[in-house]
């Protein structure tokens, strides 16, 4: 199983220990910096901007709405970018920015990445100057000379002092402007807009029917399954109910899923639905901003989740796995909230697009040499379970300017819906390599030592490295119900449950309409 | 089944709509209305406060703490001030046994004034009309000069008073809407520990060997992560795992099965909904002290509890009286602050931020709203014995019952962990506390033996309808009372007999190899 490209950043840990260390050096021009932060007046560039996966097509914030009254904030956490990397793959990297139609601004990186260095570089050589003048006061000296020392060290801690509040900054701003970068492309994504996708595999055929069919909104209301009515008036619009069978419905999507999901090792989980806004944007999505996706809550800095992933991302933050434990594969249930800002002109129909609705997602974390082969189990339970229920779908590989900034690749599955008369997305596997977990911090120590001399590792422990992370839809049950409802529907208006999911309703096989 | 009485309010219609019509008076002291208003400058007394049922014990809000004072209330409560004038004396010993801080005095002070500012309006009207009458005639220039003028101070000066008006309403509505809901005359009067045993079911498990509370059994047995959940989210969240999963899971089904068995409908609701209906419902979703989160740049909030959507779905609306009862079972996830419990009972599942729960719900009439009370506490009741639990069930006090409630029924259950009963559900009798809120009326299917005069076009008057609340299955708690009371000296866990076959036939959650 080949490995490809993407490593984005090393763990070069940053020395904000060094700057503790107070002594003494020569005077040294403070103007000098001015030039390095010149580029803070400039507009902003966008941050790292991502739609959720089964949601509005991936988007990129307008350079000019980002200029995020956060400017002067500094980041409350750091990603783990290999400046050094990206500057040695140069090419590499505008291509691939390009090519994600992604308004990363590379030339601002490696200069801020230059002057960052530079400015290390000056540091550095003021510590030294300040410790030499340090060393000669140690001997005799004569008053006057003893004097001139004791002045020049003065000077050089204060411009010491000054320039490494610099370099603070400088690195927070580069950190601001690096984080746009999106992951690096698996050589075999097609280059392209949405429609360059490539089709992976298609299931099935659009089902013929021989009556004058309705659409899952008309179902729903024949059939006294949801009211969007009631909702609008208590939460607003593209919020509803569930009723009746499409409440055991919705449950038997869900215990069906996780029953199908967890023969294949993976561990159920329920999360948190509210998390802290720094792990909504480790994961790789905005939370802030007038386009945001997410909803935040008043007073904290806490938002809703807009997906599992991002709570199953953050379950394992900050740590290091050992080998041995990997690969670790979760399917989590929850629900999920997004504010649907700017999707006015989409496919807003019923329950297409809503602000709230249940989801069972998968989640593995494993190491880097496995990840493609994770993401080949994950599409493919993705496509056994949609054909078990009976659905007309393709699979997607999808191109890469429609590749969320996380995304190494991404497999869409779209499934028929014929009151819509067209394929509509109803899942999303992304294989996000090392770029969430550059963020989140989780790595893992190999069991056995790497091969390189004896001069590297402390007391023989391997090296850490950063493991990959996956994440795939297995049942967003919204749009499963616009299918089942769409495509299973008959003639007298009734809907057959498909095969599957009888035993998980009570034996339910058909929803007839109700005697009023 | 006798009704109790305790109608708060009356459909007195606003007559907002008089105001509109403008015609010419008299002048007219404008300083009359000062005193009504000096009210306004004393601490504003607390609206309706309300703790989420199966949450902290009720609490009101210091009287200090509403700020936002001037502010226009956005929706108004069909309150019945006249009831409460001429029940003066039952309504001030209700607010007293209710511990509530609702202020009487000031609602009677302020309807008088509202009484007396809108006669003042009528008589001024009637004036103006007058000198429009009198302006029809022929008339001298200056007489006509004289009447054009004090139709233009009539004018003015009506102007003012309706403003005046309009304030006072909405300063009435405020202060009136802490006024609770009057007391079933069976409820204990007193605090907790007046609470008087409904029912008792079973006894307290013996263990001859050390027990696990359910927080050890979760970790031992890879169940409830709290550790995570406080670094991504913060503390009292947590995820489920394994087979903690699947028993969440399998708690809902059964629930919502047993449930359907007995006509109630099944749902899920919205999680996010305007905060007015949260206010509605009795709840308060501002100040310091809110069990409410509220979402930024909006004016919505998280539910509490699944009885603010189910409150909400026939809002402002009327029922036919055969579509009643209306019975619901909902399936939500609830959010709550838990602000201001770092003191109670707060270790593990017992209080989280945010859960699972099964709520029922039901919207009928008045004559039978005692009657689906003791149907949900029923419910409760068969489905906390079918999974062995031992509990009781109290008649809360009238110091414990929440503005809404007119009576209250809560189950706590025997928690061997804590060595003590915990809250696992509460059942409310609302009466129309609610519905003259969220404007739920029905219209009766038979004319009221009243005069020919009512009605109009023959058709009866609509009625408030009452709501009840009960909960079917709070998840975390009942996981507390399953994990506690069904571990075994192996460290493993029995799943109850009934829940087993709706978690694929697993009869025992037994430690993880690792």
């Amino acid at each position: 199983m080949s490995l490809h490209k993407l490593r984005l950043a090393a763990a070069v840990p940053v020395t904000i220990s060094t700057f503790s260390s107070r002594l003494f050096l020569k005077p040294f021009p403070n103007t000098l910096t001015l030039g390095l932060f010149s580029r803070r007046l400039q507009p902003r560039k966008p941050l790292l901007v991502r739609a959720f996966s089964a949601s509005a097509a991936v988007q990129d914030i307008p350079a000019n709405q980002t200029t995020v009254s956060s400017v002067a904030r500094r980041p409350q956490w750091k990603a783990s970018i290999d400046f050094k990397w990206i500057r040695d793959n140069k090419e590499a990297v505008e291509i691939n920015i390009k090519n994600r139609n992604s308004n990363a601004d590379l030339d601002a990186v490696l200069e801020l990445y230059e002057n960052m260095v530079n400015l290390q570089k000056e540091v550095e050589r003021l510590r030294e100057e300040r410790n030499n003048v340090a060393k000669k006061m140690k001997g005799k000296l004569e008053p006057s000379e003893r004097d001139r020392l004791v002045e020049e060290g003065k000077y050089l801690k204060e411009s010491l002092v000054s320039l490494e509040e610099d370099l603070v900054k400088l690195k927070d701003e580069l950190q601001h402007v690096a984080q746009s970068i999106p992951n690096m492309t698996h050589p075999d994504v097609p280059v392209g807009g949405e429609d360059s996708s490539a089709i992976r595999k298609e299931v099935g055929c659009p089902r013929e029917f021989n009556f004058p069919i309705k659409d899952h909104l008309q179902l729903g209301k024949d059939l006294d399954l949801i009211d969007f009515d009631s909702a609008a008036e208590v939460s607003g619009s593209k919020f509803f109910y569930l009723k009746n069978e499409a409440v055991l419905l919705e449950m038997a999507l869900l215990n069906w899923t996780l029953s199908q999901v967890m023969k294949k090792g993976y561990t159920p989980l329920t999360t948190p639905e509210i998390v802290r806004s720094s792990i909504v944007e480790k994961c790789g999505f905005q939370p802030r901003g007038d386009n945001t996706q997410v909803y935040s809550i008043d007073g904290t800095d806490q938002c809703l989740i807009g997906t599992a992933e991002i709570p199953l991302g953050g379950i394992h933050m900050d740590s290091i796995l050992l080998e041995s434990a990997l690969p670790l594969k979760y399917i989590a249930f929850s629900h999920c909230f997004r504010t649907e800002a700017g999707a006015a002109g989409a496919a807003t129909k019923g329950l297409y697009r809503v602000h709230q609705f249940s989801k069972a997602e998968m989640f593995v974390i494993c190491r880097p040499e496995d990840s493609e082969f994770f993401h080949h189990e994950l599409i493919q339970i993705e496509e056994d379970l949609f054909t078990s229920l009976g659905l007309h779908f393709k699979t997607l590989d999808m191109a890469t300017a429609d590749l969320g900034a996380p995304a190494y690749r991404k497999f869409d599955i779209e499934a028929w819906m014929p009151g819509f008369g067209r394929f509509g997305e109803i899942s999303s596997a992304s294989n996000c390599t090392d770029y969430q977990s550059r963020r989140l911090g989780i790595r893992y120590r190999p069991s056995e030592p790497l091969q390189t001399g004896p001069n590297k590792g402390k007391a023989n422990l391997p090296a850490t490295k950063f493991v990959h992370t996956l994440n795939a839809t297995a049942c967003a049950v919204p749009r499963m119900m616009v299918c089942l409802l769409e495509n299973y529907q008959q003639e007298d208006g009734s809907v057959v449950i498909p095969e599957p999911l009888r035993p998980f309703m009570g034996g339910i096989e058909l929803i007839k309409p109700k005697l009023k």
